[in-house]
């Protein structure tokens, strides 16, 4: 099976039925199969209710599930992340969105002082079995605060799992396996990939969970090793594609899990090709490239042929600027240039 | 067990608070602080008086036994709640065992009253990790340190609860300083919204550490937000156990009754200083809490009752301070008697499914367990 972009799909177990679907399809399947699958689940948020959210990943949810499952509450961040550490604590299994990425900040004292601390304080007595879905990424030209990728601020804090898909296929299963997580799970949904056609495609209508903290590889090659999640991973393909013309064969690692990190699928890749290219939407000072660069240069250093090069958002704010965004965003023509880089040192 | 759990209407105008009418408020009491009934008719059962009153003398002793043992080093920073006894003992009695408490670092004795053991107690506040561990059939949660998280966990249980369609209510503290946070309003406002079964306590001891209670509001009564939420308001003297007690009865028949939340504003003192690393001589007179000591103690008053309805004496007395020896030295023998943490506790439970970074962490943990020789 293929993406429409064409590149291979190593891991895919094929079960029975399947229907072409978007990102956003199929975090809807997966939230409608969750609420079917088990009664502690419960989904709530700003708009999630009547109105289905902002980008209508809950639509017809509440309908079908009933207002004690699907429901709206108070505009508050802080109030759905900590509500959600006490209902999760009493036995429900809460789903709660927040709108955007750039809205988590409001909750990050619940989330840092509670959500990461709750079961070690309490001794295992407390678990907190919760999943924060928000919308993120830019490049759409929308509002301040609608761009950001805040995955660094929750790999930094402990206790929480952090899962950043690429595609429909591994977003269902990725938010079913973290429905199903006794850890609180943080999970990123890139809004252009939402509904983006080239990103449409065949995915299994039944319930089906990939693991968390499981890389993927995207793609298979041997002369560059291009590290990456969420909304570039489709960059990188970009880029892939274009190198592959020149007859440089690049290797494309789709983390799908930020934290825990699959390091060994990182450095099989790394002691086969030699080169490193970490991309990621976040800013570049003290991101998960950081983080990805010192685990390579502590087990892998001797595989390496050249220094490691990070592609990332810039250390300002997510470009405001519109007609601006495609020198903030990274993009393929900005990986292209790495890839020359890595492989010119 | 109360004669009486619930007030009349009429009753509930005496004490509700009301901005539009800015009505001026006095704190609810049914004793007054010389011990003497001013609310004959809401006497609950003597019993009841005297297993509070018993159980705010226990907790005044551990209170002042763990700051002289934290004094000695064989306790770690301890948070005293000397003077609000009455405040958390009524309050947290007022819950079925089966209620969820989401207390903050001051509610040593409200936990304990919900069943928390002396021992845990004494072992959470040293520091060992067999004290951080919640016992399963305790429904407290975590103790919280930075205020307000846990009056957010409490509207979020309780709405757990009601989800659930279990008959579990949740009773949540914090201080007056702490209705400032945002968090307060969060989650005061979220539980009014959904009708979640909580109950929202205020123990308004005059004192944010070194900030007095004028700098945080120019409201008269923190309770008075009561209105702006659409619940219940209740203004108490928060040093008389018995209007404690009552108080919190009725927010907790309402919320289990599906009424929703209720917001209780408890006047009460802080006699001793914030933690055992405060000196409050740098912020307050002596003879402010020396005040409080003399004339308003909340155990002397519900003693003074006791006697003038001859339910007490000095013998009972000396029986009761015994026991409360007794069993305090059996709880502390206990504590001392556990075996020395295994430095192995510092990443059990991190996750339920550890990335690799913890399992890498672990070797690393083996590695320091080795250097050092085991435990310090």
């Amino acid at each position: 099976m293929t993406l429409n972009s064409g590149t291979q799909i190593v891991e895919r177990p094929v079960t029975g039925e399947t229907r072409p679907m978007t990102m956003a399809a199929a975090i809807t399947d997966a939230l409608d199969l969750a609420l079917s699958h088990d009664p502690s689940v419960v989904m709530y948020g700003e708009d999630v209710g009547n109105l289905g959210g902002v980008y209508r990943i809950t639509t017809g949810l509440q309908k079908k599930h009933g207002i004690a499952r699907v429901f709206d509450c108070p505009l508050t961040e802080s109030g759905i992340v900590g509500t959600a550490v006490g209902m999760a604590a009493v036995g429900m299994r809460p789903v709660v969105e927040l709108q955007f990425g750039g809205f988590m900040m409001p909750a990050m004292d619940q989330i840092y002082s509670h959500v990461s601390r709750f079961r070690y304080r309490s001794r295992g007595r407390w678990k907190t079995p919760l999943v924060v879905r928000f919308p993120v990424g830019g490049g759409l030209g929308l509002l301040e605060q609608h761009a950001d990728s805040p995955e660094t601020y929750l790999a930094h804090t402990p206790g929480i799992k952090v899962a950043y898909p690429s595609n429909p296929y591994d977003a269902k299963g990725l938010l079913l396996s973290a429905i199903e997580d006794d850890d609180p799970v943080f999970f990123f949904e890139t809004i252009k990939n939402y509904r983006d056609p080239k990103l449409r495609m065949e995915v299994p209508t039944g319930y089906y969970k990939i693991p968390l903290g499981k890389a993927r590889v995207a793609r298979e090659g041997s002369d560059v090793s291009l590290i990456t999640w969420g909304g570039m991973v489709q960059q990188c393909e970009t880029a892939a594609a274009a190198a592959a013309e020149s007859g440089i064969q690049c290797e494309i690692i789709d983390l799908r899990t930020i934290s825990p990190i699959d390091l060994e699928t990182i450095l099989e890749s790394v002691e086969k090709t030699g080169r490193v290219v970490i991309v990621h939407e976040a800013n570049l000072t003290g991101g998960m490239g950081a983080e990805i660069s010192a685990l390579i240069a502590q087990h892998a250093l001797y595989s390496l042929e050249a220094p490691i090069e990070r592609v990332a958002g810039f250390d300002t704010m997510p470009s405001p600027f519109n007609s601006l965004n495609h020198f903030s965003r990274p993009e393929a023509i900005h990986i292209a240039d790495a890839i020359r880089r890595v492989l010119s040192a | 067990m109360a004669k009486s759990s619930r007030t009349t209407s009429k009753q509930d105008a005496t004490f509700k608070g009301s901005v539009t009418e800015t009505l001026e408020l006095k704190p609810f009491q049914i004793l007054a602080p010389d011990g003497k009934p001013v609310r004959e008719d809401l006497i609950p059962d003597l019993e009841l008086v005297e297993t509070l009153y018993r159980k705010m003398a226990q907790m005044r002793y551990l209170d002042d036994k763990f700051f002289a043992l934290a004094k000695q080093a064989k306790l770690g920073t301890y948070a005293q709640f000397g003077g609000q006894e009455a405040s958390q003992v009524g309050s947290a009695f007022a819950l079925d065992r089966s209620d969820y408490l989401a207390p903050m670092y001051r509610n040593t004795a409200a936990m304990i009253t919900h069943g928390w053991p002396t021992k845990n107690a004494i072992m959470y506040w040293r520091g060992h990790p067999e004290g951080w561990r919640m016992p399963d059939n305790l429904n407290i949660l975590p103790i919280i340190i930075s205020i307000p998280g846990q009056y957010v966990h409490g509207a979020g249980a309780a709405l757990g609860a009601k989800l659930k369609g279990t008959s579990q209510i949740a009773m949540t503290y914090i201080g007056e300083g702490g209705t400032s946070q945002g968090d307060f309003h969060i989650a005061v406002n979220f539980a009014s919204a959904t009708n979640a079964p909580c109950v929202f306590i205020i123990e308004n001891n005059g004192w944010a550490i070194s900030v007095p209670r004028a700098v945080q509001s120019k409201v008269d009564h923190l309770m008075r937000r009561a209105e702006g939420y659409g619940i219940p308001g209740y203004l108490v003297d928060g040093n008389d156990v018995l209007a404690v007690h009552h108080t919190a009865k009725q927010a907790v028949d309402d919320a289990r009754a599906g009424k929703g939340p209720s917001l209780i504003e408890q006047m009460t003192y802080r006699i001793r200083p914030h933690t055992t690393g405060d000196e409050t001589k740098a912020y307050r007179t002596e003879d402010e809490a020396n005040d409080w000591i003399a004339n308003r103690d909340p155990i002397s008053r519900v003693k003074k009752f006791l006697e003038l309805e001859k339910r007490w004496n000095d013998d009972r007395e000396v029986a009761m301070i015994a026991e409360i020896e007794s069993e305090f030295a059996e709880a502390l023998a206990a504590a001392d008697a556990a075996p020395a943490p295994d430095p192995r506790a510092i990443l059990e439970y991190a996750m339920v499914n550890p990335g690799q970074n913890l399992i890498a962490q672990q070797a690393e943990l083996e590695r320091r367990i080795a250097a050092f020789g085991g435990a310090q």
